[in-house]
């Protein structure tokens, strides 16, 4: 080990440590409590020396991961927003200044309210049933059973797998003549057979597509909303809820008071993270129907997607996605509030 | 029923309600990946037979679909491809992430904490905001379709991620450990690397496994940057060049889509705890 350099009040403070350590009393609690004031003063004293040093070797290990973030998350973010108001096309690289004509157009345009709608019933109607969902598979795997680590890595899995990998399996399962999920329906009486006006078509009927399309979301992530209640829930600590048995709080008060309090925290940064991702996923959708049939499940990120590299036209492709930013900076704010609170 | 007497009974009768309950979440979330492993082990004509139980083999089991996979189409190519991106995406995540993580936990440097959260808030930022504007970056940079535009816009989610992963592990590690070596005459650089570094090395582990499976996770990226079909990663490759058309095989595409995926499911399952520490801010506490 390197011996020279180091530091003269450095070496004062580690001889004091060895003197008082030496010398120290019988007890041997009173002896760390001499030895660690003396020691502490000396390291803070030491560091303060040292700052301008130390500052120099932090920013120098933060620099690359801040310049990536801001080169490439920060850049691109500015970026997208003069996009938005310029003409820029895949085809024309000049682009010319048109101000909020890009917003303009994409308001007027009936299909963007479409989207908009679609995006929002989306986002609502999927957040009850994996709430609901998630909710009570939570509650299932709190209690003590055999086989719980099984249970719980075989439920978690829709989460873990890849999202375009496993809609590949929901696209087969909708099949409009061979839904393995018809054949069970068929099976047991609630649909005729192949051909019968009554037979679904998953991915080809307005209403039935985009439920389609949110089953597949909800069964992917109500894993994920049992998975982060269960976190919350484990964070409450034993003893805490047990000094509230003892007080004859009954359970519907120890959730009240103890367990709802301690877990809304947790609850609500996995709801808003939740919600980013949802909004903005345009996989599924994509994936299933394109947004089709017609625009039964056209979202706000596969418009953006259609009109920004299919068509071609950049500006108003970025003008498109723009318009998820009011719709995601609450969540975004609040998850901010919510992790500096918990610091 | 009558009522239960022993406590054994009891709990047997306990068992049995908890695992009623769990029985239809277990069945809707393995049921899609039975039906894949059996559709892509079926030959052809046995997927189209619906006056026959379909979850069960009528005709042979078959490996004609994973043939098809490795000798018709750049299944190989895109398997190597991810591969690829995976090692570099991780490569440029721990060089950036663990010193970052480092300094934001250790060095007290003014205003870590409000720096380090900004970092993680840019992983909040979705790809469908970012990626008409990184496609001209990735044009500028003569990259566009090559999977090597992916290993460039990739990090811009595992490096916020892992930053805030690791920054939190690295309060979890003792500061004495530092601050004795650093006693014994180690340089701030030296502590960092002899000592540090080895006793984090479960944390590094966990940041490799995500910069993996968070990559894996992408589809929009893939989609958008990269046409040619031999230089797609496997997410993107099997859902838009294997089907052609109207033309479903879905031996072919269901063989392929495990194949990668349920390793990439398994891995990921391992860690899962860690990702929900990690978005909940409850790393280290």
């Amino acid at each position: 080990m390197v011996r020279r350099r180091v530091p003269e009040d450095l070496r004062q403070a580690q001889a004091r440590m060895t003197h008082v350590s030496l010398h120290g009393g019988p007890d041997p609690a009173a002896r760390a409590a001499v030895v660690s004031v003396p020691g502490r003063l000396a390291t803070r004293a030491w560091w303060r020396s040292h700052s301008a040093q130390r500052l120099a070797f932090g920013y120098t290990l933060l620099a690359p991961a801040a310049l990536y973030v801001v080169l490439l998350v920060g850049g691109p973010f500015i970026f997208s927003l003069y996009l938005a108001l310029t003409d820029a096309s895949v085809a024309d690289p000049v682009a010319t200044f048109v101000g909020l004509e890009n917003f303009r157009a994409a308001v007027e345009a009936e299909v963007f309210w479409i989207a908009l709608q679609n995006s929002i019933v989306f986002l609502v109607v999927a957040a009850i049933f994996k709430g609901l969902l998630g909710t009570t598979l939570a509650f299932l795997l709190l209690q003590n059973f055999r086989g719980k680590k099984i249970v719980r890595g075989l439920v978690v899995i829709p989460f873990t797998l890849p999202i375009a990998i496993s809609v590949l399996s929901w696209k087969w399962m909708y099949d409009s003549q061979f839904s393995v999920i018809n054949w069970a329906l068929s099976g047991v009486g609630l649909i005729g057979s192949y051909g019968s006006p009554d037979w679904p078509i998953w991915l080809g009927q307005p209403y039935l597509a985009l439920a389609a399309c949110i089953a597949v979301n909800v069964w992917r992530t109500f894993p994920f909303s049992a998975i982060v209640l269960l976190a919350g829930y484990t964070s409450v600590p034993p003893d805490v809820l047990d000094a509230a048995r003892v007080d004859g709080c009954t359970f519907f008060q120890r959730f009240r008071h103890v367990v709802a309090p301690m877990i809304f925290p947790i609850l609500m940064i996995g709801f808003l993270f939740d919600t980013v991702f949802t909004l903005s996923d345009l996989s599924v959708v994509y994936l299933l129907t394109q947004g089709g049939p017609g625009n039964a499940t056209k979202i706000l990120p596969v418009l953006a997607y259609q009109i920004g590299i299919q068509a071609g036209a950049l500006g108003r492709g970025a003008a498109i996605a723009l318009f998820l930013v009011p719709l995601l900076l609450p969540a975004i704010f609040l998850v901010l509030r919510n992790l500096k609170r918990r610091e | 029923m009558a009522p239960p007497r022993t406590r054994g009974q009891k709990e047997v009768r306990r068992h049995l309600l908890i695992y009623a309950g769990l029985t239809p979440f277990i069945v809707i979330a393995v049921f899609p990946i039975y039906w894949m492993l059996v559709t892509a082990f079926k030959q052809e004509p046995d997927l189209y037979r619906m006056d026959l139980f379909p979850l069960w083999f009528h005709l042979p089991p078959t490996l004609k679909n994973f043939q098809i996979l490795f000798y018709q189409t750049n299944y190989g190519a895109w398997i190597v491809n991810t591969m690829s991106i995976s090692a570099w995406v991780a490569a440029i995540t721990l060089l950036t992430a663990v010193p970052a993580g480092y300094a934001l936990a250790r060095t007290r440097l003014p205003g870590a904490e409000n720096i380090g959260i900004g970092i993680f808030v840019t992983y909040l930022v979705p790809a469908i905001i970012l990626f008409l504007p990184l496609s001209r970056v990735v044009a500028d940079l003569g990259l566009q379709d090559t999977w090597w535009a992916l290993v460039v816009v990739y990090p811009t989610f595992t490096i916020p991620f892992c930053t805030w992963l690791m920054m939190g592990f690295f309060k979890t590690v003792p500061m004495e450990i530092e601050e004795a070596a650093r006693v014994d005459g180690c340089g701030q650089l030296a502590a960092l690397l002899r000592v540090v570094l080895p006793i984090s090395l479960p944390g590094i582990l966990t940041s490799v496994i995500f910069a993996f499976t968070l990559s894996m996770q992408d589809f929009l990226y893939g989609l958008a940057f990269v046409a040619p079909g031999d230089q797609k990663p496997v997410p993107v490759g099997v859902p838009t060049e294997l089907i052609r058309g109207d033309v479903y095989y879905w031996g072919s595409l269901m063989g392929a889509a495990l194949l990668v995926g349920l390793p990439v499911a398994v891995l990921y399952n391992f860690f899962l705890d860690r990702f929900i520490q990690g978005i909940t801010g409850g790393i280290g506490k």
